[in-house]
């Protein structure tokens, strides 16, 4: 069985076209997707057992990679949310499956992705400048 | 006019891991990926090995990863995929089957996959009065008729990414191969195809990344054969 690595490495490799990008970014999307909800509910849980890691938690969430990070992830999702519903559409009628229908569906989710984040990436690149960068946040 | 040839090479008894061979051959741009393969075993390495039997894109035997897409080496065009004198065009094996040596890999695993969803007709009830055949309308013989193309060439599962990850999946092939016989009205056996299909390495491993449609030789309509099949399970219902 070839390993997860080298299933992303040929996944990025294999020329599949825009459905596998699809796929690719859907995985990875969902995979980033869970792993920042599950690290959320962990540090939540902090507040009742230990209030001082979660200030230290919060430290970390304002840190200028994280919030970098935050804006990917909100992408991620977004994307993630598109794709699903492009795969649900799809799935309820298979005769849609067609080389041009599977193109045209994945550019307008990439499309309807970009569209969306670029307002949430506005709102959140300018609270990243004002309180990392230019320091006008209060404590 | 001249192409580089850039091909994954392993021999299991001198080689640790693959390689690549690069070779130079003339060629024309009317010739077939197949035909610059077989220039370097017959007149460069004897050593090279690819396997093909009809090179005609029937018996489905020469599938390769060619310039990063699983193709039939004999229904690929050199001028369909080359524009310049010079260029390299990369050929390597099919992933997720073990690499038997150079481009030839072991078909079993494959093989398995398609058996294991009974790819054969099912029918214990009485002939018809005359005894001879199970008469279909034209409605009913279009239903399947995309799953009878199919020539187990392997292109489709081992583009599947599902299948990369977990060699257990049944793969698009045997996917389509059971939709031939779940949707063909004078099989009786769709239920019991449809439950090994409903198992936890059966069609649910299906992502939609639509390699498989893009990879088919036959031009088989892949994903929405797997969609149809998916479709039949939630609902129930086999149309």
């Amino acid at each position: 069985m070839a390993t997860f690595i080298s299933t992303l490495w040929e996944g990025v490799r294999y020329r599949g076209g825009i459905g596998n990008w699809a796929y690719l970014f859907h995985r990875l999307a969902g995979l980033a997707t869970l792993l920042f909800l599950a690290i959320h509910i962990v540090d939540t849980a902090f507040v009742f057992f230990a209030p001082s890691l979660y200030a230290h938690a919060i430290d970390i969430y304002r840190s200028t990679p994280f919030m970098f990070g935050e804006i990917a992830l909100v992408a991620g999702v977004l994307f993630h949310g598109a794709n699903g519903l492009k795969i649900i559409v799809f799935d309820y009628r298979p005769d849609l499956w067609s080389h041009e229908n599977e193109k045209r569906a994945a550019i307008i989710v990439f499309a309807v992705t970009i569209i969306l984040w670029i307002p949430a990436a506005i709102i959140m690149g300018n609270n990243l400048i004002q309180c990392n960068f230019l320091h006008l946040c209060g404590e | 006019m001249k192409v580089h040839l850039k091909i994954k090479r392993f021999n299991p008894e001198k080689d640790s891991k693959s390689w690549w061979g690069e070779y130079d051959v003339n060629v024309d741009p009317t010739d077939r990926v197949l035909d610059a393969l077989h220039l370097v075993k017959w007149y460069q390495d004897g050593t090279f090995n690819v396997r093909r039997s009809c090179a005609h894109g029937v018996c489905g035997s020469d599938a390769v990863r060619i310039n990063g897409q699983n193709r039939l080496a004999c229904k690929v065009l050199i001028q369909d995929i080359v524009k310049n004198d010079g260029d390299t065009i990369t050929v390597e094996p099919i992933l997720g089957l073990p690499v038997i040596k150079d481009l030839i890999v072991d078909m079993e695993p494959f093989f398995d996959h398609y058996k294991s969803v009974m790819p054969y007709f099912v029918n214990d009830e009485a002939l018809p009065a005359d005894g001879r055949e199970r008469l279909q309308n034209i409605a009913d013989r279009e239903r399947y008729d995309q799953g009878t193309k199919c020539i187990l060439c392997a292109c489709c599962t081992t583009s599947c990414p599902s299948f990369w990850l977990n060699d257990d999946y049944v793969g698009p092939a045997a996917v389509v191969q059971a939709h031939r016989f779940i949707f063909d009205s004078r099989d009786r056996a769709a239920e019991e195809r449809l439950k090994i299909l409903n198992e936890q390495m059966g069609v649910w491993r299906c992502r939609t990344a639509f390699n498989c449609t893009n990879a088919c030789p036959r031009e088989i309509p892949v994903t929405q054969l797997i969609g149809e099949v998916k479709k039949a399970l939630a609902t129930g219902e086999i149309r």
